[in-house]
């Protein structure tokens, strides 16, 4: 009884799908054939185009906010003349100030690839000398801050890598401390 | 007399370049014009049997390139119209047997005595096509509503763009199929001239006579009532420098599109 249930669905699920639009073999071919033709007329294979496009997303989300995923990049032929087609969904577009900003990072970015090549970093951001120091160490290290971590640590470091050495800041602090305790 | 050389080719086998090639040359001899087919397809010859006249060959091209002949003497003549000539290929060489230098020297020759010299090109983008191209000022492309068939037409046009000696290229689409392109399973005409941005010279329908008329060699284009064969000598006359518009290939077999033809005809519009 069961069987002769579920057959006559299959053949009423069959008959609706059947019906559902589907793409039609003209437009699949003559998509399919736009894409090689473009690969043959031209010599940018699919994976350059992908850098291509990695690069344009990575230059142009400086100035825009968009999404990114949606970006389209497209050699398309209009009569003789070959075209690259650049489609970029906007989110939003960014103000000056912004603009600035990511600019201005993007050159610290820079000056410290350029200095550390150098081994000689003085990084100025906190938390990108967190990031570092993270990459450079070993998981089982501590990375967590010490009670008198401020600012002037950051140069030194040491205590963020581990909470058993004491910096040359934290000395000093304590000196300091102790100083004024005496006093007292 | 100065004659145009025409090189009828196309990239991809079996699209029908030498079906084209015998059925142009007869249409246009059959309006007068004398016309001279060269078969360069060394190797692979099969324009003499498209014309009948396969018992008819004496020399060959190679023939002639080795000097055992005169060009003149190779010229084999059609059985029915005696402005129709065939120079065939050589079946037992290869293509390396003439090389680019002999082919344009050869149509060099003819253009003195004809008004159309057509080169049939073997298939493919090798030497026996750089031979067949050599000659040549004009081309026809031919090619079909087939994904293979319109890349390797690209191709082909690619190279032909890069020839100098190469004045104007024209495509013709071959064994068209109106209702598979009704029901959207095949590339139209129009999606085909989109995609290689060529001109058009000729849309050929899918006819099944034309596999009678090759197994009789006869050219299509001798049958008054075939499409294929009126498609064809519209071509001709195109070449010829004739505006003539295209076939309606989709003709409307439906009851309200008889009834329109009936009731237009009534009216006396004549469609």
């Amino acid at each position: 009884m069961k069987e002769i249930f579920t057959g006559i669905y299959n053949k009423v699920i069959g008959f609706f799908k059947q019906t559902e639009p589907e793409a039609n073999a003209k437009d699949i071919a003559c998509n399919r054939l736009r894409v090689v033709l473009m690969q043959d007329r031209t010599n940018l294979t699919p994976e350059l185009m992908e850098r291509m496009r990695k690069e344009l997303v990575e230059l142009l989300s400086k100035y825009v906010e968009m999404d990114k995923e949606a970006l389209e990049l497209n050699l398309e032929q209009d009569g003789d003349q070959m075209a690259l087609m650049l489609s970029i969904p906007v989110i939003r577009a960014k103000d000056a100030e912004e603009i600035e900003e990511t600019l201005e990072k993007e050159n610290a970015e820079k000056e410290d690839s350029d200095q550390s090549s150098e081994e000689t970093a003085t990084e100025s951001d906190n938390s990108e000398t967190e990031k570092q120091t993270n990459e450079n160490t070993d998981e089982d290290i501590k990375t967590s801050k010490c009670e008198d971590y401020d600012e002037e640590c950051a140069e030194c470091n040491e205590c963020v890598v581990s909470d058993d050495v004491e910096c040359e800041i934290k000395k000093k602090k304590k000196k300091s401390k102790e100083k004024i305790e005496d006093r007292n | 007399m100065d004659g145009r050389v025409i090189v009828i080719t196309s990239g991809k086998g079996g699209v029908g370049k030498t079906t084209t090639n015998a059925n142009i040359g007869t249409a246009l001899a059959k309006e007068g014009k004398k016309v001279v087919m060269i078969d360069t397809d060394l190797g692979l010859r099969n324009l003499d049997l498209l014309l009948g006249l396969e018992n008819r060959i004496v020399y060959t091209i190679v023939d002639v390139v080795e000097e055992r002949c005169k060009l003149k003497q190779a010229l084999v003549k059609d059985k029915k119209n005696p402005n129709l000539c065939l120079l065939a290929a050589a079946q037992t060489r290869d293509k390396t047997a003439v090389t680019e230098e002999q082919l344009k020297d050869i149509c060099e020759q003819l253009k003195k005595d004809f008004d159309f010299i057509l080169v049939d090109c073997p298939a493919g983008i090798e030497q026996g096509f750089q031979n067949a191209v050599a000659g040549a000022s004009e081309a026809i492309v031919v090619t079909t509503p087939e994904m293979s068939a319109v890349r390797d037409a690209d191709r082909i046009i690619g190279l032909l763009e890069a020839k100098e000696e190469i004045k104007s290229y024209k495509l013709l689409l071959n064994r068209v199929r109106p209702n598979l392109i009704k029901s959207n399973d095949m590339m139209s005409v129009d999606d085909v001239v989109e995609i290689l941005s060529a001109d058009l010279i000729g849309i050929i329908p899918e006819d099944t006579g034309i596999i009678t008329s090759t197994n009789k060699g006869e050219p299509i284009v001798n049958d008054e009532k075939s499409l294929a064969g009126k498609a064809y000598k519209n071509v001709a006359r195109r070449i010829m420098g004739e505006d003539v518009p295209f076939l309606n290939l989709e003709e409307d077999n439906s009851l309200v599109g008889k009834m329109k033809k009936f009731f237009s005809g009534l009216m006396g519009k004549e469609k």
